[in-house]
């Protein structure tokens, strides 16, 4: 079984709608807003109830430790039989399907993978017939837990109850929304039907159910700042050269594109236990004119990882922005914490210049003519400690990359096509290798997770005290 | 490279062809007397859609994106079943969000009144209420299965033609206006996978203008859903030479010169691949047919589709807006020159948009009362096993 993602498909989704439950939504009153939350549990949360064919598939990830098995390919050997739809939730006529999208499977099929797909959006124009697939299909993804919030929903992992891959599901926030649909969420999803690359999260489907609209992404076991908060797993220098290449080709890949993330940051870089990194989370990306620099906004990127131009109040502005975010993550792989950890915008700028000095006319040419520049210049000059600072931690070639991303001057930062023919990548040993032992970890590691596991242990010992 | 054309939903999912877009009026068509008035319906809602876009005051892009949503919801869904005012809107609030020239809702709902109101729309109960919209854009939302990258013919024009009024700078409001957002690519990153990317076709003053508005006219029938945009574009280009007086000329005298004269060219060295620099230096005006021939596009097709804009502007001529329904044609469009020697003899005449209008609202009400009444409906398959099995019993 080759477990690879060989998905000719474009993404998007057969609504299993038949042509009357389409139009019946077009007389609102013969079915008014349904109770997400209930409809919620229905769905998903497995555990407690026994309803579900992955109740004998005991939490998958435990016994990944010890088997080899990616955690994408199929986790059952043996055939499932279809689950009768669910009696408990009547399908809405707009769950999904994803068989054909997924990695082939073990699972019997009615028929070959030949994409039935040729005119998918045909076939609910057809009167009354419909295919004997759609009954199965109701109820397609079983949530297993939440692993992340978005920056407009939850986000879950989840099973897909036929071919028991997991998958993630991101859950757009709209009834918080006075103005329907998210501008946000419709540009990432135009974004990421746009995008194909190893090293950005791939984008399976969309699917509507119940109410909500999903994102179907592929499922990474981990994100940064959960695989680098745990200490079973030492990552070797070779492994963090190899996350740091692949982090810059997915950038590479996306300022090719035209794309500028802007919230390049632990928990949206996400990894699986292949050791393969890929970008996540595109709610604050946007397309930009490669020739024309236009106006943007300057709130973005999370604090931390956030480049001294835009704390100085540049609106016009491009790729680099994603560059200096990427030198802040390498630094981050070695030392396991984010290094620049501001409390507020000018206090960033401190956090900064504490490490690579204070910016000076010689380093970066245009700084007295950025917007803030008066508000937020600094005080006194600080000499730049970075050498002396990260020496113990990472090899020569490593610091050379890693200061020409952390360059002042936007204009004089590395690219990440130039980063990633730096000589840390080209001609330092070792060379990157993937840190694929990632597969006997246990347990999964994201932000969440660890935020949680940290305040429970805050809770622990303030009442250890008492 | 998923942002090129090919890979795209669009060309992928939603390119269907002439026997999906019957089945999808098959509905509507047991509740409308003359079936030609289908065809009128797609030339109305595109008007209606116009409307309300310059109402908002919103991009040619976004209405151009706003009407293909219109058409693919319609590939699913029919006229009698929905609400096509309401449908309207919720396509012209998300095609502004796709866009990135996002709407608030409030605006879009009472623009949409004011307009759906006046007297041939005759829509007096559009809703006030902001939920029903977001509710409609949900539902659109699906049904469009969130492919909301949609391809248009104006970039492939900016990238063949080159405007003779040194506009080539002249126009980033029109590059603006092309390039689609979300697919952030200029016309000269990238392959042009749509030709031999040998220069490009220098149009006399307005020349491209005429190009651009018969694409725009192209929405008003159901091309977006048959064709891919570029192919489009360029028998628009086409069209806009014959219909242009100062390309006329030269077409005219070439189709004139008939076999002999293009075997000779064949010959000589083509003038037209001596690219821009000859061409900036004034030398005699390339030849447009051959231009377009050297593309590497299927010529048949591209006949094909100029031919179904004519028809489209042929049946345009008869539509009238109620208020100048004496017959002021629309002089801004390029193909009401035709003579209606045609139109005359033609079973339904004049066309307005208020018979459309009576004409919608009956569809929708006979197809209502077939609900209510199911037996008076159509022989429904459900019925006769229902009472196969009950004789049985």
């Amino acid at each position: 079984m080759v477990p690879t993602r060989i998905v000719p498909k474009a993404t998007g989704f057969k609504p299993i709608g038949l042509n009357s439950s389409s139009l019946k939504k077009f007389f609102p009153g013969d079915e008014e807003d349904m109770d997400i939350s209930s409809d919620m549990s229905v769905v998903a949360d497995p555990e407690p109830t026994p309803q579900s064919a992955i109740d004998h598939t005991p939490e998958p990830q435990a016994e990944k430790s010890n088997t080899p098995i990616p955690p994408q390919s199929t986790e059952d050997e043996q055939p499932l039989p279809r689950l009768p739809s669910s009696p408990l939730a009547p399908s809405r006529g707009s769950s999904v399907v994803m068989e054909e999208e997924m990695p082939e499977s073990s699972l019997p099929r009615e028929s070959s993978p030949v994409p039935p797909s040729a005119q998918p959006p045909l076939d609910t124009t057809d009167t009354g017939a419909s295919t004997p697939s759609v009954q199965t299909r109701s109820e397609l993804y079983a949530i297993v837990s939440q692993v992340g919030e978005g920056t407009f929903g939850k986000v879950y992992k989840a099973q897909n109850t036929v071919t028991k891959l997991h998958v993630a599901l991101k859950r757009i926030r709209m009834e918080s929304e006075k103005e329907g649909f998210p501008v946000t969420a419709m540009r990432e999803i135009k974004l990421l039907q746009s995008l194909r690359h190893e090293n950005v999260v791939r984008l399976y489907e969309m699917m509507v159910s119940n109410g909500s609209v999903y994102m179907v992404f592929e499922y990474m076991d981990h994100d940064l700042t959960g695989i680098l908060s745990q200490t079973q797993f030492i990552f070797t220098d070779a492994h963090l050269k190899s996350l740091s290449h692949q982090m810059l080709a997915g950038l590479a890949y996306l300022h090719h594109k035209g794309v500028i993330h802007r919230d390049i940051k632990g928990s949206n870089i996400l990894i699986n236990n292949r050791g393969e990194l890929k970008l996540a989370d595109f709610g604050l990306a946007r397309f930009y004119q490669k020739r024309r620099r236009t106006d943007y906004t300057n709130r973005v990127i999370t604090l931390w990882y956030r480049p001294p131009e835009l704390l100085f109040g540049a609106t016009i502005y491009g790729p680099e922005v994603d560059m200096w975010s990427a030198g802040c993550i390498m630094l981050e792989l070695f030392t396991k914490k984010p290094v620049f950890q501001g409390n507020d915008e000018i206090h960033q700028l401190d956090t900064i210049y504490r490490v690579i000095g204070t910016p000076t006319a010689d380093r970066w040419g245009d700084v007295a003519n950025l917007p803030w520049y008066e508000l937020v210049k600094p005080r006194e000059e600080t000499p730049n400690h970075f050498r002396e600072m990260f020496r113990k931690w990472m090899s020569p070639a490593a610091l050379d990359l890693a200061e020409r991303l952390l360059c002042y001057d936007p204009t004089a930062r590395a690219t990440a096509v130039q980063a990633m023919e730096a000589p840390y990548f080209t001609q330092e040993e070792p060379p990157a290798s993937a840190p694929v032992g990632l597969v006997t970890l246990r347990g999964e590691w994201h932000e969440l997770e660890t935020k949680r596991e940290r305040a429970k242990k805050r809770r622990r010992n303030e009442t250890a005290i008492q | 490279m998923a942002t090129d054309f090919w890979s795209s939903s669009h060309y992928k999912r939603w390119i269907v062809d002439r026997a999906t877009l019957r089945q999808a009026r098959a509905d509507d068509l047991l509740y409308i007397d003359d079936p030609e008035h289908l065809d009128f319906l797609a030339i109305y809602f595109a008007d209606v859609i116009g409307k309300l876009g310059k109402k908002l005051n919103i991009a040619q892009r976004a209405i151009a994106t706003a009407t293909v949503f219109f058409r693919r919801f319609y590939l699913k869904n029919s006229y009698c079943e929905t609400d096509p005012f309401m449908v309207i809107a919720a396509c012209m609030y998300v095609a502004a969000k796709a866009e990135e020239t996002p709407i608030h809702i409030k605006n879009i709902v009472q623009d949409a009144r004011h307009t759906f109101s006046q007297d041939h729309y005759g829509v007096k109960n559009f809703p006030s209420d902001n939920s029903k919209l977001a509710e409609m854009e949900f539902y659109l939302v699906d049904d469009l299965e969130c492919d909301l990258t949609v391809f248009h013919p104006y970039r492939t024009l900016l990238a063949l033609c080159k405007s003779d009024e040194g506009a080539q700078d002249a126009s980033p409001a029109d590059e603006e206006e092309a390039g689609e957002v979300g697919v952030g690519l200029t016309p000269d990153d990238g392959p042009r996978y749509w030709g031999t990317g040998d220069g490009q076709l220098e149009l006399p003053p307005n020349g491209l203008q005429t190009a651009w508005f018969i694409v725009n006219d192209t929405y008003r029938s159901e091309l977006c859903l048959l064709y891919p945009p570029h192919l489009i574009a360029i028998a628009a280009l086409y069209l806009a030479c014959i219909f242009h007086p100062a390309t006329q000329g030269i077409v005219a005298a070439r189709l004139a010169a008939g076999a002999s004269a293009s075997a000779s060219t064949n010959t000589e060295p083509p003038p037209r691949r001596s690219s821009r620099q000859a061409a900036e230096r004034k030398q005699p005006a390339q030849d447009p047919l051959e231009f377009l021939a050297a593309l590497n596009v299927s010529l048949p097709l591209i006949a094909t589709i100029a031919q179904e804009i004519i028809s489209m502007y042929t049946l345009w001529e008869r539509y009238k807006e109620d208020s100048v329904s004496a017959g002021a044609a629309d002089p801004g469009s390029p193909a009401k020159g035709t003579p209606d020697s045609r139109g005359d003899d033609e079973p339904g005449g004049v066309v307005t948009p208020a018979l459309l209008t009576v004409v919608l609202t009956k569809m929708r009400e006979a197809r209502l009362q077939d609900i209510a009444h199911p037996a008076g409906g159509r022989p429904g398959a459900v019925n006769k096993m229902l009472e196969r099995t009950q004789a049985a019993g």
